[in-house]
């Protein structure tokens, strides 16, 4: 039980008073910058990495683990307050929570987010304290074909969010997928669909689009259609606050999103996106309710754990190996970096009260936040009642404020712009909107893996199916797509 | 309990709030995303400049990322032609993005003040790999160059030019190299590791500590001399092959910059290299020194749009 | 997509009361624009090369693919709004779908979405939140332009001081005057 003694030494050096309190200032900064739309906790931990340069580094980070678990509450807020998700995580949190908030449920929903967060968070911690290494495996174990098979098994959550058309739901996928072929081709270095100009060399910014469908498509629908009749929206209607019945249907997908996030967060590349996406469609196929879409509980608690296991699993090979999988953990590096720390598993050896600070200060930053955010549940889900007219033109403010200080470039703004006006049109149409962000983050990523499989291979498309885990993600996608009308056939038939 | 450390919060907010009061005096261009090498290197730089007392007003740091710095560049043309005070972080991979994205902008243009850093460049196979020297792995290459992929850093890049540069000693068709860009370091060494990869390169720092741990081997270095940290790896010079290339980084004043101003910023950047605020940087990074200032520095650049070019055309990805 | 429509059945379009007496709309011209949309990505994806020698998929192949299916999804589309297909706008708490376009409201929000590219750059955070923020506002039927303008304004004051304090750049606060 040597790891648990590391673990008590750990949480002695993160519940010292002064450690506690830059956990609580990290907690409350990376709360406020996470609110930000676009400004997700990667930029936020690098925008904070200057001024903690006078910081010890067991402090620093302590004070990072408060920021990194604070700008994910941040986000989710938002998501689920003003249907504007900040960053691609907390892109499926926004489908369902906002309906609860508008149905009057906003409580409820951060409440599921917060406590899912905290539970999934705690859980990865632990797996983080005594299963890291094993875990930290699977990076090199898996390979290109299997990433693609990932990537085309969380194509399949485009399923569940098509809406009434098969068409338009195509539609809006594949406008995703060509904003996502703009910019530079990674493998060539080419140009592609950048019409000569320079903004779109660096391609169509996902958080501007995300930031723009949901936020600027909404304000320009509800401006052509006010209800003008006050008080259509209440913020609590009903049951207040989160009942038995929100937990009892809560804590299977906060499990279950965990057990997605943690060990996807791990792996290269595939960030919280796909794990998240993964539990929403999950949760949706396993529901048995039909309020999905409507504003169902389930859709909020699983990807919201599965948001956060995935935090914690992108450690899991920063700490261990000293790879950075994912942008946050390449950040978390370069702080390490500027203290001469080398992340990988000579630290556990050298700097033992460190990295243990770090882990034991994760479960200190989970626990500051959820004792943060429930009571002020209460205050956020009052933005509310905050008139519509000032509530809009506030989101089109901070929806700025978000871009604008992400890239300073204008052209995003234009973008941003440009497909507001595309999201206006898609409502007024109904044509669902998250399919578009779909292809948009995962066309890319299954491109790049595709290519990159095939070139190992020489281009012999076999080796897509060439692993055991390829084949079996490969053969779970068939399924999902085939299984359903089969089964409907038979039953048919019977 | 350390008075200290309760006061050092206070304080830190207390100098949060003041420090954006302060005056900016010079804009300083980073073209690249916040915690990137293009980053820190402009950020550390001027931390330093401040520590030694060498220069201690205002900075206005800039992040306009993308496309190997010519995004930020363009801009820093844009808005920065004929100004004093204005300067740009660049580095290696600029020079190649600037010919493979058909990129306005010319080095030339732009008034060179330092070349501050390198890193070199390791080649590293898998621990079980059966080539355990550069040549066994060229003789490979030149045999089936398909069923052997090489990766590194992206398409045209330092690190795709290292191969080809390789390939070309080697006499091998650098056209016919399976070179496959990947998107970090990081994923880089997992591609080795696992095999997808037969080869790869990298920034030294980013493949010593897993060539420690065993799972790769280093079979070459693309430096002049042997490197401390690697003292049994070869340099490709050493193997047979008349390569030497550094991913280096530098700093650049706007075009037309006024001349008075431009020599000062020459001289501020020589004390900062000899400073030991400076050294400390470099020490806590693992950058190497790679100093060069003005004039030679502007030679330097044009000599490497020169080689970077011709390798790019030979190697098919621009014509 | 015939064969992918497996689904679509069980959520059959629902009827709503008092819509079927106003035309319904037929927005040809987005099919219209789907397929110029994939003219455009088929033309510059066909530009690059379709192979490579050793991933088989070149740079231009997936551009075209993607180009191509969003020719064939206007057709699609026009077709089907040639039979008939409903287009209901999106249920929403803060709109009412069955109301008619506000034309003028509309296009004052427009106004405020497209106002940043021009003025954050120029005008800075403050004045451009002050005058986005007014002209939400009014486009959803606030008449208080002078409070709306002045709280937009502080919003954005507030804003830029703080998180230009954490590291953020939001240009310079008001550019008009150099500071």
């Amino acid at each position: 039980m040597e790891t648990f003694e590391l673990l008590l030494h750990g949480f002695s050096v993160a519940l010292q008073p002064h450690n506690l309190f830059w956990a609580f200032i990290g907690s409350v900064l990376g709360t406020a910058i996470g609110v930000l739309p676009g400004i997700g906790p990667a930029l936020t931990i690098a925008l904070l990495l200057p001024v903690t340069i006078t910081l010890a580094p067991t402090s620093a980070f302590i004070m990072f683990a408060g920021v990194l678990y604070g700008a994910m509450y941040g986000g989710s807020t938002t998501s689920i307050l003003i249907n504007t998700p900040g960053e691609a995580g907390s892109m499926m949190t926004a489908l369902e929570g906002n309906k609860m908030a508008r149905a009057g449920r906003g409580a409820a929903a951060l409440a599921t987010a917060a406590i899912g967060s905290f539970v999934a968070g705690t859980i990865a911690t632990l797996c983080l304290t005594f299963a890291a290494p094993t875990i930290a495996e699977l990076a090199f174990y898996l390979k290109p074909a299997d990433y693609f098979a990932m990537t085309a098994l969380a194509f399949c959550s485009i399923a569940v969010v098509m809406g009434r058309s098969r068409t338009r739901g195509f539609v809006s996928l594949f406008l995703g997928l060509a904003l996502g072929v703009v910019g530079i081709d990674a493998m060539t270095g080419q140009p592609r669909l950048t019409f000569g100009t320079l903004q779109l060399l660096r391609g169509v910014e996902l958080t501007v689009v995300l930031v723009s469908l949901f936020a600027v498509g909404e304000l320009l629908y509800v401006a052509s259609r006010y209800n003008k009749i006050p008080g259509v929206m209440q913020p609590i209607k009903g049951q207040k606050w989160f009942t038995r019945e929100d937990l009892s249907r809560s804590w299977k997908p906060w499990l279950r999103g965990t057990a997605i996030g943690f060990p996807m967060g791990a792996l290269p590349g595939s960030g919280s996106e796909i794990p998240t996406m993964l539990s929403y469609t999950l949760e949706r196929k396993l529901s048995k309710r039909d309020d999905f879409g409507k504003g169902a509980i389930e859709g909020v608690a699983g990807p919201e754990a599965a948001n956060n296991a995935a935090a914690a699993g992108i450690l899991v090979p920063m700490l261990t190996l000293g790879l950075p999988t994912s942008a946050t953990a390449a950040v978390l590096l370069a702080a390490f970096q500027n203290y001469g720390l080398q992340p990988g598993p000579f630290l556990f050896t050298s700097n033992p009260s460190l990295i243990w600070g770090l882990i034991a200060s994760l479960y200190v930053g989970n626990l500051m936040l959820l004792v943060l955010n429930l009571p002020l549940v209460g205050l956020w889900v009052k933005l509310l009642s905050i008139p519509r007219p000032q509530l809009y033109a506030g989101i089109l403010v901070f929806a700025m404020v978000g871009v604008w200080g992400v890239s300073g470039a204008w052209s995003d703004l234009l973008i941003m712009a440009s497909v507001g006006v595309l999201g206006y049109v898609m409502r007024v149409y109904d044509f669902p909107i998250a399919p578009a962000l779909i292809g948009l983050i995962l066309g890319p990523m299954a491109e790049n893996y595709l290519r990159t499989a095939l070139a190992a291979g020489q281009g012999n498309p076999m080796v897509l199916v060439g692993t055991p885990v390829s084949a079996t993600l490969i053969v779970l996608c068939v399924l999902i797509f085939a299984l359903p009308p089969l089964i409907q056939r038979l039953r048919a038939n019977a | 309990m350390n008075f200290a450390k309760i006061i050092a919060p206070v304080l830190f907010g207390a100098a949060l709030a003041v420090s954006g009061a302060a005056q900016a005096q010079v804009n300083v261009m980073l073209p690249a995303g916040p915690g990137g090498g293009w980053d820190s290197t402009g950020r550390q730089a001027f931390q330093a400049m401040n520590d030694a007392g060498i220069y201690t007003g205002g900075v206005n740091f800039t992040n306009t990322g993308g496309a190997g710095g010519t995004i930020g560049l363009a801009e820093f043309l844009g808005t920065s032609t004929g100004q004093p005070d204005a300067l740009a972080v660049f580095g290696a991979i600029t020079v190649g993005s600037i010919e493979l994205n058909d990129s306005p902008i010319n080095l030339a243009d732009f008034r060179p003040v330092a070349r501050l850093t390198a890193e070199y460049l390791v080649v590293a196979v898998a621990a079980d790999s059966p080539y355990n020297t550069l040549e066994d792995l060229v003789t490979a290459l030149a045999d089936n160059p398909g069923a052997n992929p090489l990766g590194g850093g992206s398409a045209g890049g330092v690190d795709h030019i290292a191969f080809a540069l390789l390939a070309q000693e080697a006499g091998i068709d650098v056209p016919e190299l399976n070179y496959i860009p990947q998107t970090s370091g990081a994923e880089t060494v997992t591609a080795i590791v696992n095999g997808t990869l037969t080869a790869g390169i990298s920034g030294t720092s980013e493949f010593n500590q897993f060539a420690e741990q065993g799972r790769i081997k280093i079979l070459g270095v693309t430096s002049a001399d042997r490197r401390p940290d690697l003292p049994d790896v070869p340099t490709f010079a050493e193997a047979g092959y008349d390569v030497e290339l550094a991913n280096w980084r530098g700093i650049l004043a706007a075009p037309d910059a006024p001349e008075d101003n431009y020599r000062m910023w020459i001289d501020r950047f020589v004390e900062l290299s000899e400073s030991d605020a400076w050294a400390n940087v470099l020490e806590q990074q693992g950058w190497d020194d790679f100093f060069l200032a003005g004039d030679d520095f502007g030679t330097f650049i044009a000599e490497e749009v020169e080689v970077q070019g011709q390798i790019l055309r030979d190697a098919g990805l621009v014509d | 997509m015939r064969a992918l429509s497996t689904e679509s059945a069980k959520t059959d379009l629902p009827l709503e009361e008092g819509s079927g007496q106003t035309a319904a709309p037929r927005p040809f011209w987005i099919g219209g624009g789907l397929i110029a949309i994939g003219a455009i990505w088929m033309h510059g994806g066909l530009s690059l090369p379709q192979g490579a020698r050793y991933a088989a998929v070149g740079p231009g192949l997936t551009p075209t693919l993607i180009g191509a299916v969003l020719v064939l999804l206007g057709v699609i589309l026009i077709v089907q709004i040639l039979r008939g297909e409903r287009f209901e706008p999106q249920d929403s708490e803060d709109a009412a779908a069955t109301s008619p376009m506000d034309k003028r409201a509309f296009f004052t929000a427009l106004v405020a979405v497209f106002l940043p590219v021009g003025a954050l750059p120029t005008l800075g955070l403050p004045l451009t939140a002050a005058l986005a923020f007014t002209l939400v506002t009014r486009a959803l039927g606030s008449t208080r332009l002078i409070a709306n303008f002045v709280i937009g304004g502080v919003i954005g004051s507030v804003s830029w001081l703080l998180f230009t304090q954490l590291g953020l750049q939001l240009g310079r606060f008001f550019p008009p005057l150099g500071f």
